[in-house]
């Protein structure tokens, strides 16, 4: 009876440690079975790449940082076509639209290879069972480092030559060599912004008291005023200037014709340039003139002895007797 | 020329050995699957070896889950990736340390228990008495004792698994201010099929390492006390190195099927 009782106890207790341990089992399968979404309903959506960079059947999918999924098949289609299944819990599936975009990235700097897909703000209806949604490929690492090789190669290249330029300029050669190393030339600059700052202490007084100045300027009592104020001075100094452009105008215009005429004259055959031009014409004029004056002189002489003459004496008298009589009066 | 033949008889003793373990083997499967079963005698064994197992089982893996934890997080820190420790852990554990540990805990309480067993009634005539009873000693020792080992191990590394897991996530707990959720959370999430088929039946391959060798032992022990306690210890050294050898061979085809 006791072994049968003892055999009962060790039944009971196995049979609880196998429940248990079985259990256990199950529970585990059952929780990574359920986070790969094998078991509840799933939606299947699509999306292809030119490059999926190392992604594996069972890697994550996530929509806005959460795992709703898992890659479930990779296919190859074309020659740079890679088609990308996912299944996707359907209770997340109704919140991702039909113009979400998805992209590969890390978990992480050294994790796993995961789909993100990127949520759109819009009114599109969410995706459906055998949906595709668009892809980005981001630039991949191989691609990083061999922009970053080409970027280290410049980087070699801008060293050397600054390496280049810096012993140069240590060794004293060039404006900036000079400037360094040269005690002289460094005094003289020290002098130079010495007198530069004089200046511009001066400038700054001037400009004080320019300010004073222009402040001090009564907007109505002085022309400057006027002139920065009045706005029918103002007005009538731009009609004046108006004015004299157009006077100015008028002044070449005049010139011009002067020019034209003066080189008529000069050049042409008329009786001007005969006049300006020919020497022997001013002698004869001179003559001329020498001969008139002579001729006037014994034209008055002559005329003189006429008045003495008595045929016309009785002529003369009568002129002087008009003469006195209208002074008279 | 002694040396050398000593050699030789040594070579011939070991491969001779392989083969009567190997008949051993080919006699438990032909005997498992005919009349009569010995069902009491396999639950009384699957109690004595599961149950009474369980404590040894968990007291090793909460202190294999601590001391890994412990160990492992220094390490883990310098690099900044404190945040993988329970998916570093969790993959460990149940991949392979977990199993192993188990299964070597097992073969030096299971497997020298077993021996000194069939060794002492060897050495006592017992055996004999049976067979001239009519009774087939095989049937009624070694089945249920294979048996009993080949399905309570993976039981048995289960408890054990999730007991270190356990013990993992207190130290990560206490020290890293993991919160218990978030560690069963990253471990699930980390841990996949692949992970666990393997060892699930790399683990039956365990306990009937276990079992067959700890009966071969005991049901070939010489005569005598001292070949007891020989049976004993040979059946423990055996199974820990049949043991290596059965990982060995199941991690490389869980490598070719699974791609882990």
């Amino acid at each position: 009876m006791v072994t049968m009782k003892k055999t009962a106890s060790q039944k009971l207790k196995l049979g609880v440690f196998v429940v248990v341990g079985t259990l256990l089992l199950i529970a585990a399968l059952y929780s990574i079975g359920n986070r790969q979404n094998l078991f509840g309903s799933n939606i299947k959506i699509m999306t292809q790449f030119s490059n999926v960079n190392g992604l594996e059947l069972g890697n994550n999918v996530r929509y806005s940082g959460i795992n709703v999924g898992t890659v479930s098949k990779i296919q190859m289609i074309g020659d740079n076509q890679i088609v990308v299944e996912m299944l996707i819990q359907e209770k997340i599936g109704k919140h991702i639209k039909k113009d979400a975009v998805a992209t590969i990235g890390s978990d992480g700097l050294v994790g796993n290879m995961i789909v993100n897909i990127i949520p759109r703000e819009s009114e599109k209806p969410p995706v459906v069972y055998g949906d595709t949604i668009n892809s980005y490929s981001k630039i991949g690492t191989d691609d990083m480092l061999t922009t970053l090789n080409v970027t280290n190669e410049n980087a070699a290249l801008l060293t050397a030559d600054l390496l280049k330029i810096t012993t140069e300029i240590l060794e004293g050669k060039g404006t900036l060599g000079l400037l360094i190393n040269d005690s002289i030339m460094a005094k003289d600059l020290k002098l130079t912004i010495y007198e530069l700052r004089k200046a511009s202490t001066g400038a700054s007084q001037a400009i004080i008291e320019l300010k004073d100045i222009i402040s001090s300027i009564s907007e109505s009592e002085s022309i400057a005023g006027v002139l920065l104020s009045d706005s029918i001075s103002g007005q009538k100094m731009k009609t004046i200037v108006n004015n004299l452009e157009q006077s100015s105008v008028e002044i070449t215009e005049v010139s011009k014709n002067l020019n034209i005429v003066l080189k008529d004259i000069k050049e042409g055959e008329g009786a001007l340039n005969y006049l300006s031009n020919n020497p022997d014409l001013v002698k004869n004029i001179d003559s001329t003139m020498n001969n008139i004056k002579q001729g006037t002189q014994r034209f008055n002489q002559n005329m003189e002895a006429l008045k003495h003459n008595f045929l016309f004496r009785g002529y003369f008298k009568k002129l002087e007797k008009e003469k006195n009589k209208g002074s008279k009066n | 020329m002694t040396q050398s033949l000593r050699i030789v008889e040594r070579t011939k003793a070991f491969f001779t050995e392989i083969g009567d373990l190997s008949f051993f083997a080919g006699r438990f499967f032909k005997e498992v699957f005919t009349r009569p079963f010995e069902f009491q005698e396999l639950l009384r064994q699957c109690y004595y070896i599961g149950n009474r197992s369980l404590l040894l089982v968990g007291v090793t893996g909460f202190i294999l889950g601590l001391v890994f934890t412990l160990q492992s997080r220094p390490t883990l820190m310098e690099f900044g990736a404190e945040s993988w420790m329970p998916s570093m852990v969790g993959i460990s554990i149940v991949r392979e340390i977990g199993p192993v540990i188990t299964a070597l805990i097992c073969a030096g309480r299971i497997g020298s228990g077993i021996g000194a067993e069939l060794g002492s009634m060897r050495v006592t005539e017992q055996i004999d008495a049976m067979e001239v009873s009519g009774t087939n000693p095989f049937k009624y020792l070694i089945v249920t004792r294979i048996t009993a080992t080949t399905l309570m191990l993976p039981i048995l590394i289960v408890f054990g698994d999730t007991i270190a897991l356990f013990g993992s996530a207190i130290v990560e707990n206490l020290k890293g201010a993991v919160s218990y959720q978030l560690y069963f959370n990253q471990v699930f999430d980390a841990i996949e099929y692949s992970d666990v088929i393997p060892a699930t039946i790399k683990s039956f391959f365990f306990g009937f390492a276990i079992g067959l060798v700890g009966c071969y032992k005991g049901y070939h022990c010489k005569k005598g006390t001292a070949g007891v306690g020989e049976a004993s210890n040979s059946a423990v050294v055996y199974t820990s190195m049949l043991l290596f050898i059965i990982d060995f061979i199941a991690v490389f085809l869980a490598d070719i099927f699974f791609e882990i």
